[in-house]
């Protein structure tokens, strides 16, 4: 167990240095100023050359990469260029909205697809079922930000239950920034329980086959016993899987909804560093982002052990 | 109904200016919907109007612009004293001027704010070059020494974006700018970024006296706050106009127009707003050839870009004059190379003339704006009707501001600005902004106009400025757009400006 886990650690310092490198290299090779878009559309070049240097982007590629590491290693991921604060303090300001949506999406989506997947697994080739299949299917092609606008259409404009945009303004209570969260958890919460839904109709249908299901209803066990004990903890490792893998996807993947919905967490601000070409913050906030990645990751395959002594790695 | 609707949104600005004058009551705090969050809160270090918006309530300048679009007092006591040969320039100061922290402004406030200006900003570096001394003549006089005469210098003292801010002097080394003191009617509470600014009364301001006149004259504080909510997404920018949300949602797009009209919020429209231009690399490539410069702006229809782009008429006007009839830089002379649908035939001549040899005009444009990429499409259809070769260079905002600087990468690149109160401000009136525009003819035409300080007369010059830009194409006017905002029918006090600004406005419903 110990030895698997320590295994399971180097593998994921490996990953982290794979991504410092690319998101580096990534972001130096994609065209665009930060000088340009921070001085505006009147700037001169002579000016745009002045910010530059000052800014320390003028210094040679490899010396930038080696303050860039030579910082991370420190636990200094840099000064944001347009923010003028450190990267981790702007990040950390805009983890509570990404935090929440990620934590009430999940919740959504794993409400409507456990039942709902359990269900058609059990009920399979049934009206019920064909209809829970199409309307994941469906769910799992609309765009989030589609989804969001018309929500935000329905909602807030027309009905007027919620506000549109924004997080509150100043002084505004817990509850009052919670309810900003209402439609875009509802948003990312719709479209992530799609993939959820299948996992767990296939996961089910497989166990719901094995010996030991037919077992525990020839001893006369109760359906719902046979489903829930017997069948659905079996089939839980890889619902977990996609479960884990959602929550990642979700800090990363509210990147579009934060946006429509005017929401300050991590997912917007990643948009607006890119608009405005500020590396650091590029680069901090994807490294956190892939940090997140491979820390679900970690904890799901430890989780797999605890659930399954079989599973080695 | 859309005739109607927008009828009615333009009497409503009429009435507004009317009823001014009554029943303002102090109180009430506003949210404004602006598009995005502003890369600084230094209105000395950027040119983005976002900034000028917003920091214009926190900061002012020595002048500012009336109603006309004319230099006024701000700041400064009176408009300044030009000496016979125009280069020295006497500015009287307002006494007993408070920032927000307390202190009085004095000249040596100004003199610092005025040394960095032309040490950071775009436009103080612009003015820098003819300015060889700034001085504290008195405790309430500053003088300024030219090396030339440069009659745009209040002008540029006036504008609200790299804008000559008087901060206090102590403050005046800061690059970038970490205390936001201003002298304004409204100072910074609180930034969360992407999330709010909060500006709330300055209880020690002493505005002009009188009646408010365009940006100058009376600066009423009625608002207890004004906050200033990013808002980045245009579709949701409709959504939150149509709902109600926020008191005055800026730049929706025009099309939203209908939508907007049936919701909670009323439609402002200012009309015009500003100008899309082409500009030309003048500098490298094929437009360095001022008869294929000639050729495309033979070609053009701006009939139809406009009509692609905005949609409706009702949205915009197809005009030649680079100023429009509101403007005293409005005129007519010379404007006889504008086709409103365009002259194919006299295009394919002047091509054939230039010896075109099928090398693609390469359009360097954005989807930032829709409408730049509208009118890329239509100028391409015409271009190529007319003999060229057009290669669409279709990139994103960020990349497009690295891009015009390097005169190997483009020929024509799109770009819009509200009609600016002083037409040096154009970019292509600098020799070094892209497009490198800088022949003889332009600096004659030019420097006599940067050296008249008459105003009427520099109204005149004007006309042969614009005369040589239609003779050598550095840049192409594709015509006068209109801008569409939101506002709360409980709003009142809010004149319809390129740059919004909320000193004078009120609340009648709490």
């Amino acid at each position: 167990m110990v030895r698997s886990a320590l295994n399971r650690i180097l593998g994921m310092l490996v990953v982290m240095a794979l991504v410092v490198t690319i998101v580096f290299v990534i972001v130096r090779v994609t065209p665009g100023d930060p000088a340009a878009v921070m001085l505006g559309p009147d700037a001169t070049p002579a000016d745009i050359e002045s910010l530059r240097e000052r800014l320390g982007l003028n210094a040679s590629i490899p010396e930038q990469f080696a303050v860039y590491v030579g910082g991370i290693m420190r636990g200094d991921f840099g000064q944001s260029i347009f923010l003028n604060m450190p990267v981790t303090e702007a990040l950390l300001q805009r983890t509570e909205p990404t935090f929440f949506l990620t934590i009430f999406s999940l919740l959504i989506a794993t409400l409507i697809a456990l039942p709902v997947g359990i269900l058609s697994a059990y009920w399979r080739g049934s009206i019920f079922d064909q209809a829970a299949t199409t309307l994941a299917m469906f769910a799992a092609s609309i765009p989030s930000f589609w989804l969001g606008l018309v929500l935000m259409q329905v909602f807030a404009v027309q009905l007027g239950w919620f506000d549109a945009s924004g997080y509150g303004g100043p002084g505004a209570s817990f509850a009052e920034r919670m309810r900003h969260l209402v439609l875009p958890a509802v948003t990312l919460g719709l479209i992530s329980s799609a993939l959820i839904t299948r996992f767990t109709r296939a996961s089910m249908l497989d166990v719901l086959n094995d010996d030991y299901v037919r077992t525990a209803r020839s001893k006369g066990m109760s359906e719902p016993r046979v489903v829930v004990r017997h069948a659905l903890k079996n089939a839980l490792i890889p619902i977990l899987t996609v479960i884990g893998l959602t929550a990642a996807l979700l800090i990363s993947g509210a990147i579009v909804t934060e946006t429509v919905y005017g929401l300050p967490g991590v997912g917007s601000l990643i948009v607006s560093a890119v608009l405005r070409r500020d590396y650091p913050l590029i680069q901090g906030a994807l490294l956190v982002v892939a940090g997140l990645y491979v820390l679900v990751n970690f904890i799901i395959d430890m989780l797999y052990l605890a659930i399954d002594p079989r599973v080695r790695y | 109904m859309k005739k109607m609707a927008l009828l009615a949104a333009t009497s409503v600005i009429a009435f507004l200016s009317v009823n001014a004058a009554q029943a303002q009551t102090k109180g009430g705090v506003i949210d404004v919907a602006t598009i995005g969050e502003p890369p600084t809160l230094d209105p000395m270090a950027s040119t983005a109007d976002l900034v000028g918006i917003i920091t214009q309530h926190i900061f002012e300048t020595l002048y500012t612009f009336d109603a006309k679009w004319g230099a006024t007092p701000l700041l400064a006591a009176g408009l300044p004293a030009i000496s016979e040969d125009g280069k020295t320039y006497t500015i009287p100061l307002r006494t007993g001027i408070k920032f927000h922290d307390g202190s009085v402004m004095t000249a040596a406030d100004v003199v610092a704010s005025l040394e960095r200006w032309t040490r950071i900003a775009t436009r103080g570096k612009q003015a820098g070059e003819v300015i060889t001394g700034i001085t504290a003549t008195d405790d309430a006089t500053v003088t300024i020494t030219l090396s030339k005469p440069y009659a745009p210098l209040v002008a540029l003292l006036s504008l609200n974006n790299a804008a000559a801010i008087v901060i206090p002097a102590a403050n005046a080394a800061q690059d970038p700018l970490e205390s936001f003191i201003g002298t304004g009617p409204y100072k910074l509470q609180e930034r969360v970024p992407d999330q709010y600014i909060q500006l709330v009364r300055f209880d020690d301001y002493q505005s002009l006296g009188g009646e408010p006149n365009g940006y100058g004259g009376a600066r009423n504080q009625y608002l207890d706050e004004i906050r200033f909510v990013p808002v980045p997404d245009p579709s949701t920018r409709i959504g939150v106009a149509v709902s109600g949300q926020y008191d005055y949602v800026d730049q929706l797009p025009v099309e939203s127009f209908e939508q907007v009209s049936g919701g909670a919020t009323e439609p402002v429209v200012l009309a015009p707003f500003g100008w899309p231009v082409f500009m030309m690399n003048t500098k490298e490539g094929l437009n360095a050839d001022v008869r294929v410069r000639k050729a495309i702006q033979a070609a053009l229809a701006p009939e139809d870009m406009m009509l692609a782009a905005f949609g409706s008429p009702d949205f915009f006007s197809v005009e030649a004059a680079w100023y429009p009839e509101s403007f005293v830089w409005h005129s007519n002379e010379g404007t006889d190379a504008y086709k409103p649908t365009g002259d194919t035939e006299a295009a394919k001549a002047l091509l054939a003339e230039a010896g075109y040899d099928g090398t693609p005009l390469r359009i360097l444009t954005s989807r930032q704006y829709e409408f730049h990429y509208k009118m890329a499409l239509v100028a391409q259809a015409y271009l190529e009707a007319a003999g060229f070769k057009v290669q669409m260079d279709v990139v994103e905002w960020a990349t497009l501001t690295k891009n015009r600087a390097d005169p190997a990468l483009w020929d024509i690149y799109i770009t819009h600005s509200p009609f600016l109160p002083e037409p040096s401000l154009m970019g292509l009136m600098s020799d070094t902004s892209p497009g490198w525009w800088a022949t003889d003819a332009k600096h004659a035409a030019v420097e006599a106009f940067n050296a008249e300080s008459d105003p009427a007369r520099r109204a005149q010059l004007f006309v042969d400025v614009q005369k040589v830009i239609y003779d050598e194409v550095p840049g192409y006017k594709v015509g006068n757009f209109n801008a569409l905002a939101a506002q709360s029918p409980d709003l009142d006090g809010v004149t319809p400006a390129p740059w919004p600004y909320f000193w004078n406005a009120y609340v009648t419903a709490q």
